[in-house]
């Protein structure tokens, strides 16, 4: 019985040995292989990912200072910073790129609890009614599935996304199959995710002025895809956001309507599509919280904006100061100036 | 919380030491109630409470059936445990599904009657605990045996976690010595046991989710627009996804269990190499329809009326396991399909069968025929109404050009999975992999699991729920 025992042990146990080494081996070389080639680790965004930022909007020391919006706000603004150069507020990024913010606003108004303050970075357009729910499913994961048993999935898993290139399905067994197959290779990452959601995009990696071309060629089709509203239309679509600021407001928080930088054709197609005497001025003339637009601020429009709509990782620290020097200057948050 | 989440991985280290670091038994089965409990919590902690008051209910109601001398009161009390179990699965599982039909119903008559939103929430595995208990109280009124008169070990039998959400159904016969002898990790346990999750986890995240998910979703997410090819890749994508996916939740639950010291029945034995459709049936799903067979198809009858009630049993054991599976009329469908599989194959089998069945060239035939009427059946299983599957169905028919295209990548990588996977069946057909993984010589052992450790590593993605999560 003894020596049965001994011997099955033997046996799980160089099966096991020689399983994790190999695994090993051959998982350090497949990861090696990809970093020679000039990859890097990255975080991936996921509704997991939010619902991790989300549930920090609770509480009041310090006081939740949530960022929405899309890729832009995401791109321009350091929370660390953020953090430091307002001490008393603690920033939460719910941003979520290429999407209008309109369905976490709803959701914040909603949320009895939240009595934090709001930054909500929004164009013209994100206000269309036919874009109000862009974000409704990652509000909807964290209201129906997220549990303190994927909250440890995810803080995991974003610890092995930030050490191993291989988490990555870019990188993974299917999709090298299919480039060995077909050729090409995976594309190289200028964006950088960071755990609190904040990106930094790194434009030495790319050539911005094919973005510009890009957007360019198409932005007469895709305009011609938008929904049409005169002023008064749109305004209407406003309304129910004027509502959840309210709501925001009256259990002591505050909601800041802001509008990131454009330049270029960008904000040529901007202007044309919602010219801001009709739409833009209109909005902050009724909005029941302060407005805030880049065009508006100088030292904001000063940053190059290397694809027209974005902000390179090395002008964030400075924007993130110009931003907050913006808001203390117009008395849009109460804490002293940096 | 998911095999193939990362916080399992936690959550199974930090319960298989604490189990071996408590000497006494009952010590370490308060443990394991505890650890199952926390389990279960992963998904959606209120609903715990469901699971325990169910849980003593038929603890309790079991003690009374019994307690009572066999009689109306007896009946009574059966008859109890059923109405308030199957009331709970009803309430959860089928409001929505019986509102929307009186509401169609209604219609028809031209009462316009518009259903409440009652946004239920599906407690996750209430389908498999209440199969549970219904099988220990009908088994306890039938006197097969006495009931526990312990509400932690009956309750660890209903939450053992590596069982509780997708079973396998597990039998009160089967786990009552176990729980009642004290037992513990061994080293051929915990590296069996690790074996058999990981080749869970490699069908689980590398087959269904990385290869089969995204081909049959393709196909069966725009069902009305597909052309033969993509309708065909899509079927066998399914039929590949639904066996990985609960093959593969089974086979960790089995490894789970295992790594404990406890032995789960096996839930799958190479069905996709089933010559017939009651040897399919013996093959998928082993619990469940064993559960079906002993207390459905038995109870109305079985095969001890005559043909006809034979046929009739058959039919109505698969409609309502068809119904088991969700609240949809697909389901239904994908029922009353292998209702009519077992059937026709009794009448033909009874008549035709007995005289070739040792033709290897009818077997085959026979083996490819059932292989594709149960992928036939899945089509209706996958579809979200009736008018997809039959769209999927149409598109398998070649016509006109649409049989020029070509499989693409995706495609072409499912289909030869499949292949492997029917083939490793058809090899397999009447291996364990228990027993065939503990006579592989170490070394070869180890490189096949270097190999499955490799490939889920290298097949990261979202995390897909189990599909069978959702019944």
């Amino acid at each position: 019985m003894r020596s049965s025992t001994s011997s099955s042990r033997r046996h799980w146990g160089l099966a096991w040995a020689i399983a994790l080494a190999v695994a090993a081996l051959a998982l350090g070389w497949v990861e090696r292989r990809w970093r020679e080639r000039g990859y890097q680790p990255n975080v991936l965004d996921s509704a997991q990912l939010w619902s991790l930022q989300r549930q920090r909007v609770h509480g009041d020391s310090p006081r939740p200072l949530v960022l929405l919006g899309a890729s832009r706000i995401q791109a321009a603004i350091d929370p660390p910073l953020l953090r430091e150069l307002l001490p008393d507020r603690r920033p939460i990024m719910l941003a979520v790129s290429g999407r209008y913010p309109l369905a976490a606003l709803r959701d914040l108004a909603a949320d009895e609890d939240f009595h934090g303050d709001v930054i909500c970075d929004i164009e013209s357009n994100g206000f269309l009614r036919e874009y109000r729910d862009l974000q409704q499913d990652y509000v909807d994961y964290f209201h129906r599935q997220w549990t303190p048993s994927w909250h440890l999935h995810r803080a995991l898993l974003t610890e092995w996304q930030q050490a191993a290139l291989i988490a990555d399905p870019r990188f993974g067994i299917i999709e090298t199959l299919r480039h060995a197959l077909q050729g090409g290779k995976p594309y190289h990452d200028y964006v950088r995710l960071r755990p609190d959601r904040a990106t930094e995009i790194d434009y030495a990696l790319t050539d911005p002025e094919g973005a510009k071309r890009h957007f360019a060629a198409t932005v007469e089709g895709n305009i011609a895809h938008l929904p049409r509203r005169t002023p008064d239309e749109w305004l209407a679509d406003i309304a129910p956001v004027f509502v959840w600021a309210r709501a925001i407001q009256a259990r002591g928080g505050r909601v800041i309507f802001y509008e990131s930088p454009l330049h270029g054709l960008q904000r040529e197609v901007q202007e044309r599509v919602y010219p801001r005497d009709a739409y833009w001025h209109r909005f902050a003339a009724t909005s029941p919280a302060p407005v805030l637009s880049a065009r508006d601020v100088p030292a904001l429009m000063a940053f190059d904006l290397p694809d027209d709509s974005h902000l390179d990782r090395r002008d964030k620290a400075a924007f993130t100061h110009a931003f907050v020097q913006a808001l203390h200057e117009r008395g849009l948050l109460t804490s002293a100036p940096p | 919380m998911q095999f193939d989440s990362l916080t399992f991985l936690v959550f199974f280290a930090t319960v298989l030491v604490g189990t071996n670091v408590l000497r006494a038994w009952d010590a370490r089965k308060n443990f394991l109630l505890a650890a199952s409990y926390a389990f279960y919590m992963g998904w959606n902690p209120p609903f715990v409470l469901l699971l325990i008051a169910s849980t003593t209910f038929d603890w309790w109601i079991a003690r009374r059936i019994a307690a009572t001398p066999a009689g109306g009161t007896r009946k009574a009390w059966i008859a109890a445990t059923l109405v308030a179990n199957l009331l709970v699965l009803g309430y959860f599982k089928y409001s929505d599904f019986i509102l929307a039909n009186l509401a169609a119903l209604l219609g028809k008559v031209g009462v316009a009657y518009r259903p409440p939103e009652l946004g239920i929430v599906l407690p996750i595995g209430i389908s498999f605990y209440t199969f549970h208990s219904l099988s220990y109280c009908l088994d306890v009124y039938r006197g097969r045996f006495a009931p526990t008169t312990n509400w932690r070990d009956y309750a660890l039998y209903v939450a053992f976690f590596p069982q509780l959400v997708a079973g396998p159904i597990v039998r009160w016969t089967q786990m009552r010595e176990q729980i009642e002898t004290p037992r513990g990790t061994t080293a051929a346990g915990l590296g069996l046991g690790l074996t058999l999750l990981t080749l869970g986890l490699f069908e689980k995240t590398v087959l269904a989710d990385g290869v089969f998910a995204p081909v049959a979703d393709a196909a069966f997410d725009h069902a009305g627009e597909v052309g033969v090819v993509t309708a065909w890749s899509g079927t066998v994508a399914f039929t590949g996804q639904i066996f990985c996916d609960f093959a593969g939740y089974s086979t960790c639950a089995l490894g789970t269990a295992v790594a404990f010291g406890f032995v789960l029945p096996v839930n799958f034995r190479n069905p996709y190499a089933a010559l017939g459709f009651s040897d399919f049936w013996r093959r998928w799903h082993v619990s469940l329809s064993s559960w079906l067979r002993d207390y459905l198809y038995v109870a109305l009858g079985g095969n001890r009326g005559g043909a006809w009630r034979t046929y009739r049993n058959l039919m109505l054991t698969m409609l309502i396991g068809g119904l088991w599976h969700g609240a949809a009329w697909t389901f239904v469908a994908w029922g009353g399909l292998h209702g009519l599989y077992l059937a026709g194959e009794r009448f033909i089998r009874e008549r035709f069968w007995r005289e070739r069945e040792a033709d290897a060239t009818l077997r085959a035939l026979y083996g490819l025929v059932t292989l594709l009427a149960v992928m036939f059946a899945w089509i209706w299983f996958r579809a979200r109404s009736f008018a997809d599957g039959a769209a999927i169905a149409r598109a398998l028919v070649p016509h006109g050009s649409s049989v020029t295209t070509m499989p693409d990548f995706a495609q072409g990588l499912a289909l030869a999975c499949f292949t492997a996977l029917v083939l490793t069946h058809a090899l397999g057909r009447d291996l364990e992999p228990k027993a065939w993984f503990a006579r592989l010589p170490a070394p070869l052992l180890g490189l096949l699991l270097a190999a499955m450790l490799v490939l889920i590593a290298l097949s990261p993605g979202d995390t897909h729920a189990f599909i069978y999560f959702q019944f």
